[in-house]
């Protein structure tokens, strides 16, 4: 540029001037900032590192304490488990046996009520039976005798129990 | 030159003092966020392991409590079986037992049929006039009408109206003759073993003239010189006096004849004569006993009989043995049978009411066949009670084998009175002390 600017003639310009340069003062200050700075930064990471270290090994130790309690929760749980299905197949089982007995409890009693039917028709019977049976054993003890009349009012008077026996007979 | 030298070194040195602390602030800041990267990652698990941890707590309490309410209804379910089995084995001793009583109930209403449809048919035999079958009838259901009146175990052994009985042995067999009832005037059944009797019919079938019909009781046969003597107590017609008269056969089981045209004995100024009881003494002198008039005057007498067994010997006269002296008597000694054993002179008679349950067997000791008599013990040697009413009619004889038996003729209990049945009874008798010894119920 300057070969050229010589060709046309033309003069120089003047060079720009040389930038103010720091003085020592100023660098020194500089530098101590931006040494306390960098051992500022130093120091937090170095901090924060430590505190993330201690919390990771705080977290780590409480993560071995909370698996060992998992594995025992989990085999407490395999126990409950176990028992609440063995208590299930027992509740499963005794509710059919509870069923069975019911169902056995229950034609006992059917049976036993029809029996008890029975007895009581019986006894009636066994009622009408006696007292016809004192009434002719009666009237035949008169009859025996010549008592006809009597012999009558004895039959007379059990000829309903009579009727009854028979009837109840078949 | 050296100016611009020792600038450039410091400007070096400078920049990697700066790139050295860029390094290490980026070494830090990475370690630090590894660190904090690793402490989340180790927080977040532990989180993680929390939640999980929770959940896993939780689905521990929750299946405890599922197995507690199971256990609680497993528990519910094992007292219920408990008491259903406990209900189930009452219901079924009480079904047991209520076919056990059905049963026993339908042996007893066959037994109820059974006997009543033996004295249905006796009834209608007489009806028809076939006393001898009527007898028949009843007899062929007294088994079953032995178990409805309780059984052999009284001594209870003919379940019928057979009053004032009166046994004989003649070789193997047992004649039992009874009052007039269903078979007839004079009832007879016979045994063999003195358990099992069977109706033979009626020892009497037709009475003398002067009788009348359906009033002839208390019999008593005895053999005097090959012959039967049927002695019996009977209705004068058109009179109601009451005597004894007497008729033969040449077997035990009949037909019995009287033919004679005045009674044997009535002593119509006492009262008349009732009750013979026929006594053969150790030197074969047949004596007839019997009991004379009604409550408040009734007396037992005794008189030597012919040895023909049908007259009095003549001119002797009846003895007075007893007179009620007892106040469990009331005023009428009857039925009388003396016994003679080991020397000693047992008359055995009845007292009380004989429509009664106070009816009752005497005993009293004799010196001779003609008396004196008097009381063996104050109370009767046999009443009520031990599954009997009103004992009575009694009398004793020696089975095949020597022992001594007493029959006579009860109530059923709770069936007291006429026209209620008074049954056949037999038990052992045993002579020893002041008197003899009836044995109890069940022996």
């Amino acid at each position: 540029m300057r070969s050229l600017l010589e060709l046309e003639g033309r003069p120089f310009p003047a060079e720009p001037p040389a930038p103010p340069r720091l003085t020592r003062r100023a660098r020194w200050i500089i530098g101590v900032a931006a040494t306390a700075l960098f051992v500022a930064a130093l120091g937090y990471l170095v901090h924060d590192q430590v505190q993330a270290r201690a919390s990771y090994g705080r977290a780590h130790t409480s993560l071995g304490v909370t698996q060992r309690r998992t594995r025992t929760v989990s085999a407490e749980l395999k126990e409950a488990a176990r028992d609440l299905r063995d208590l299930k197949t027992q509740v499963g089982s005794d509710t059919t046996a509870l069923n069975q007995d019911s169902a056995q409890l229950l034609g006992a009693q059917t049976s036993l009520s029809a029996a008890q039917t029975h007895v009581t028709q019986q006894a009636s019977l066994i009622g009408s039976l006696q007292a016809c049976l004192v009434g002719v054993e009666q009237a035949l003890n008169e009859l025996a005798v010549g008592n006809q009349a009597r012999a009558i009012d004895a039959l007379n008077a059990v000829a309903s129990s009579c009727t009854a026996a028979e009837a109840s007979s078949g | 030159m050296a100016e611009r030298r020792r600038t450039g070194r410091r400007n070096w040195l400078a920049a990697s003092l700066v790139i050295l602390g860029i390094g290490v602030l980026v070494a830090a800041t990475w370690t630090d966020v590894d660190a904090r990267t690793r402490s989340r990652n180790e927080q977040g698990a532990l989180a993680a392991a929390d939640t999980h941890l929770a959940r896993l707590r939780h689905r521990v309490a929750v299946t405890r409590f599922a197995a507690a309410v199971t256990k609680a209804t497993r528990n519910a379910l094992q007292t219920s079986i408990g008491t259903t089995m406990s209900q189930l084995a009452v219901t079924n001793g009480s079904l047991a037992n209520a076919n056990v009583h059905a049963y026993v109930q339908g042996v007893g209403i066959d037994t109820l049929q059974t006997c009543l449809g033996g004295v249905k048919g006796a009834f209608g035999q007489i009806s028809a006039k076939n006393t001898t079958q009527a007898a028949k009838d009843i007899s062929a259901v007294s088994g079953a009408c032995t178990q409805l009146a309780g059984g052999t175990s009284t001594g209870l052994v003919y379940p019928f109206d057979f009053p004032d009985p009166s046994v004989l042995l003649v070789g193997q067999n047992y004649y039992a003759y009874a009052t007039n009832s269903v078979a007839g005037n004079i009832q007879i059944i016979d045994s063999t073993d003195l358990t099992h009797w069977t109706a033979v019919g009626n020892a009497l079938p037709s009475l003398p003239g002067w009788a009348t019909a359906n009033y002839t009781w208390a019999p008593a046969v005895a053999s005097i010189g090959g012959t039967f003597l049927l002695y019996y107590a009977v209705d004068v017609a058109g009179t109601g006096q009451e005597c004894i008269s007497v008729a033969t056969a040449n077997r035990p089981q009949g037909p019995f004849s009287d033919k004679s045209t005045a009674p044997l004995e009535c002593q119509k100024s006492l009262g008349g004569s009732i009750d013979p009881a026929s006594f053969i003494d150790t030197n074969g002198t047949p004596y007839l006993v019997w009991k004379s008039g009604g409550p408040g005057s009734s007396k037992i007498w005794s008189q030597q009989l012919a040895p023909s067994g049908t007259s009095f010997v003549p001119g002797t006269n009846p003895s007075p043995l007893l007179t009620p002296d007892q106040p469990w008597e009331s005023g009428t000694v009857e039925a009388p049978d003396l016994v003679s054993t080991g020397g000693v002179y047992s008359l055995f008679f009845s007292g009380n009411d004989w429509n009664s349950a106070n009816y009752a067997v005497g005993v009293a000791t004799c010196t001779g066949p003609l008396g004196p008599c008097r009381d063996a013990t104050p109370s009767p040697i046999l009443s009520s009670g031990d599954g009997v009413a009103g004992p009575g009619g009694e009398s004793v004889f020696a089975d095949t084998s020597g022992n001594y038996w007493i029959a006579f003729h009860a109530w059923v209990p709770g069936a007291v009175g006429f026209p209620n049945s008074r049954d056949l009874y037999l038990r052992r008798l045993t002579f020893s002390g002041p008197a003899p010894t009836v044995a109890p119920s069940g022996s």
